[in-house]
């Protein structure tokens, strides 16, 4: 069996997601939570877990993408940031060109949600394609072409903001930021829905299962006739788009953006990634655990602020946690090879 | 309900200050009046000036360029809350609880509340402090007041979260003080914008939230504590025009839109705005970083020879600003072999330290000694919800505070202070 058609075979068995330790993890921290505060349970405190479960999540699914085919995206924090400041800027041009204030009193904006959307996705995709053009056309290392990009997407950010915020006004807003339905938060629907969508695009389709193939030995897949460059350029380009729907349910929380917000947001999707058990090295991983890390992670965050432990703890809870994920990880895999 | 813009002040004291100055008696009355009011009345003025004309190009276009006219006019200046005047010496003594420093705070007299229990007495009271930096002299400061104001009552809880400079971070932290049912909330927001919602979130579920400091985008917060940007640029301006009538300058600038850069240096260059013989010459923002201030200075000084002053929005970056001036040796480079003026904010006790030492020029204290006055606004505010007081105004001004000289002077009716007079530096002592 190769790589791929050991990664894209993988099925979710739910005796498979039983053995996970991300889960049972996870259903300790709920009992821990539910055992030691009256207030970790609560529907409230479940909304604000899963919400940012959500943003995280849905940066470390985009992150999961191009780590399977062995490379990184640094520029994803940024990019998410990015992006929704074009679309903002770039909906508002349209709107002057046909005669109709959609920046108002206090930079806020109150254009066409569809348009905004609509730039931001293309202008997060626009940029995980030249990412994606430059780690496989220009043989530029993924690691420095995303650096680069970072830094890049960082300056412009201000260039075009000229470093002040843009208000976020408008139903589409509140609904994407705040709304619940069912007693889920918007933002984590849109989550699931998108794990799931592209689960099945990894795992059930040709694309999908090369990705993985390049990630494990790229030069068997090149060999083997595949033209691996414009799938790399293909991950990049969803790691964009996620990127952008992260910042799409960011912005709406804040109802704001501007140029300076989600510094280092990239290392956390690298963290959840990784303890969602995707490799560094590429050619494995899994969404659906991505899912469960994301969730695990905004829980286990979450008890932490519960029980009001200052956030340098939390942070050395992080890195502890990630070891560990780590670690279990090649234990696991030792054991199964 | 107290609520004053600073067009309203603008109103209220342009008059008293056209009098005053006809009468020739600025320094009388700036002690009677107390130093914020006299501060006010200067703001007024030069603002009043810009506004008709700013005669200096190269500052003028600074000034349009960077919109500062928007942020000044928004920015609150106003009276004091409860008529409450104050005079150096005030405030009360104590060892800071994170920065184990022995600190002098000027305003614990202000909104007072006596020590001992508060409201109900059978109760206890539950406190979030949210703030960003407890790896910064400032902020740890402005926490050591916080927690000393919450100590002082055995019936107040207070938890101190650093939310490390990440506002969803903060949004996070203030959603789990919601769900906890906390009583009251108190935050120092880095940006305004993406605080709004979470302070929006907080009041909606019946929980008081004061700012101090800075600034949200919420209009439903309990009330702001402000500090002193406008005075602070306002004096830097006025000190640099009292000793220099001419120069290139070099800017030292926080965060683009942020409220500390907006309102000190559109205050500055408001007052600086009618002298003709300055030029902007470089124009850097640093935030609030020492090593960036440093890098600038010293490409501004590769770049120009004939640099006269280093205005610096920050304490951190006017220490950068001289250590830059001071390896390259170039103090007193500027034309005719004069010292390039530096103009600082923030009362470190190290900027104190170079202020005696001559090296630095001024500071406008921008003291980080205000979170008890935030924990007491809150206080009160739970109060106001049980029915046992009023509430405390919206907007709480705190008072203006002179600059520092070396040696003691007066501009334009401001008395300034020597660094021996000014026992409110914060941080740690330098030999």
């Amino acid at each position: 069996m190769t790589i791929a058609e050991r990664a894209s075979a993988r099925p979710l068995a739910v005796s498979g997601i039983l053995k996970d330790p991300i889960l049972w993890l996870l259903v300790s921290i709920v009992i821990v939570g539910a055992a030691t505060s009256p207030h970790y349970l609560s529907e409230l405190n479940i909304q604000n877990l899963l919400r940012n479960a959500a943003l995280v999540g849905l940066l470390a699914t985009g992150m999961s993408i191009v780590l399977i085919t062995g490379r990184i995206d640094l520029s994803i924090a940024a990019n998410m940031v990015f992006a929704t400041i074009i679309g903002v800027v770039v909906t508002a041009w349209i709107g002057r060109e046909f005669d109709v204030r959609w920046i108002v009193r206090g930079n806020t904006f109150v254009g066409s949600p569809v348009v905004f959307i609509a730039v931001s996705i293309m202008t997060g995709v626009a940029i995980g394609i030249v990412n994606g053009i430059g780690v496989a056309y220009l043989k530029v290392a993924s690691f420095i072409m995303t650096l680069v990009s970072l830094t890049a997407l960082r300056g412009m950010g201000y260039l075009a903001t000229n470093g002040a915020p843009f208000y976020l006004k408008g139903e589409t807003f509140n609904w994407l930021g705040d709304a619940v339905l069912l007693g889920v938060p918007v933002s984590f629907a849109l989550f699931i829905i998108l794990v799931a969508v592209t689960h099945f695009f990894l795992t059930c389709t040709t694309t999908g299962g090369r990705l993985y193939a390049i990630g494990g030995n790229e030069t068997a897949t090149l060999y083997s006739g595949i033209k691996t460059k414009r799938y790399i350029v293909t991950a990049f380009a969803l790691s964009g788009f996620f990127a952008t729907v992260a910042g799409l349910v960011f912005t709406a929380r804040l109802k704001s953006v501007e140029a300076a917000l989600a510094q280092g947001y990239e290392l956390t999707a690298i963290a959840i990634a990784v303890i969602g058990g995707v490799a560094l090295g590429g050619g494995t991983g899994s969404l659906w655990r991505v899912l469960l890390a994301a969730v695990t992670f905004a829980a286990g965050l979450n008890l932490l602020a519960i029980w009001g432990v200052p956030t340098w703890y939390q942070n050395l809870a992080i890195g502890a946690v990630l070891v560990l994920a780590v670690a279990m990880a090649r234990f696991q895999y030792k054991s199964q090879h | 309900m107290f609520s004053s813009t600073r067009r309203a002040a603008l109103r209220g004291t342009i008059s008293a200050v056209v009098l005053m100055a006809v009468q020739g008696g600025f320094t009388v009355a700036a002690q009677a009046e107390g130093v914020h009011d006299t501060l006010n009345g200067l703001i007024a003025k030069y603002s009043e000036q810009a506004k008709q004309e700013m005669s200096n190009k190269s500052v003028s276009e600074l000034f349009e360029k960077d919109g500062f006219r928007d942020y000044l006019d928004v920015y609150p200046v106003g009276e004091l809350a409860e008529g409450f005047v104050w005079k150096p010496g005030m405030g009360a003594t104590f060892t800071g609880p994170y920065s184990k420093l022995e600190i002098k705070s000027p305003f614990t007299d202000y909104i007072p509340l006596a020590e001992g229990p508060v409201l109900d007495p059978n109760k206890t009271y539950k406190i979030g402090f949210v703030f960003h930096g407890f790896n910064h002299p400032w902020l740890i400061s402005l926490a050591d007041t916080a927690a000393w104001e919450a100590a002082r009552h055995p019936n107040v809880e207070i938890e101190v979260i650093d939310a490390e400079f990440d506002d969803n971070k903060m949004g996070q932290v203030i959603d789990t003080w919601v769900a906890k049912k906390y009583d009251g909330i108190v935050l120092w927001p880095s940006r305004e914008a993406p605080m709004g919602p979470p302070v929006d979130r907080a009041i909606d579920a019946g929980i008081p939230v004061v700012s101090v400091d800075r600034r949200t985008s919420s209009e439903k917060i309990s009330s702001e504590v402000l500090g002193n940007f406008y005075a602070n640029g306002l004096q830097e301006g006025l000190y640099l025009k009292e000793v220099l009538q001419g120069g290139n300058i070099v800017l030292n600038r926080k965060d683009l839109g942020s409220t500390a850069d907006s309102i000190r240096t559109g205050a500055f260059l408001e007052v600086i705005g009618n002298v003709d013989g300055f030029n902007i010459q470089g124009n850097y923002h640093t935030n609030s970083q020492r090593q960036l201030a440093f890098q600038s200075t010293a490409d501004a000084l590769q770049a120009f020879n004939d640099i006269s002053v280093s205005f610096n929005t920050g304490g951190e970056e006017a220490m950068g600003a001289l250590d830059a001036i001071r390896e390259a040796k170039r103090l007193n480079s500027a034309p005719d072999g004069k010292k390039i003026v530096i103009l600082a904010n923030d009362d470190a006790k190290e900027v104190l330290k170079e202020i005696t030492d001559g090296n630095i020029d001024m500071v406008s204290p921008y003291t980080p000694l205000i979170g008890d006055i935030g924990i007491r606004a809150v206080i009160k505010h739970i109060g106001a919800k049980e029915g046992l007081n009023e509430a405390p105004p919206k907007l709480i001004m705190t008072p203006n505070l002179p600059m520092i000289t070396k040696t003691k002077m007066t501009i334009e009716g401001v008395e300034t202070m020597t660094p021996d007079e000014w026992p409110y530096a914060y941080g740690p002592a330098v030999n």
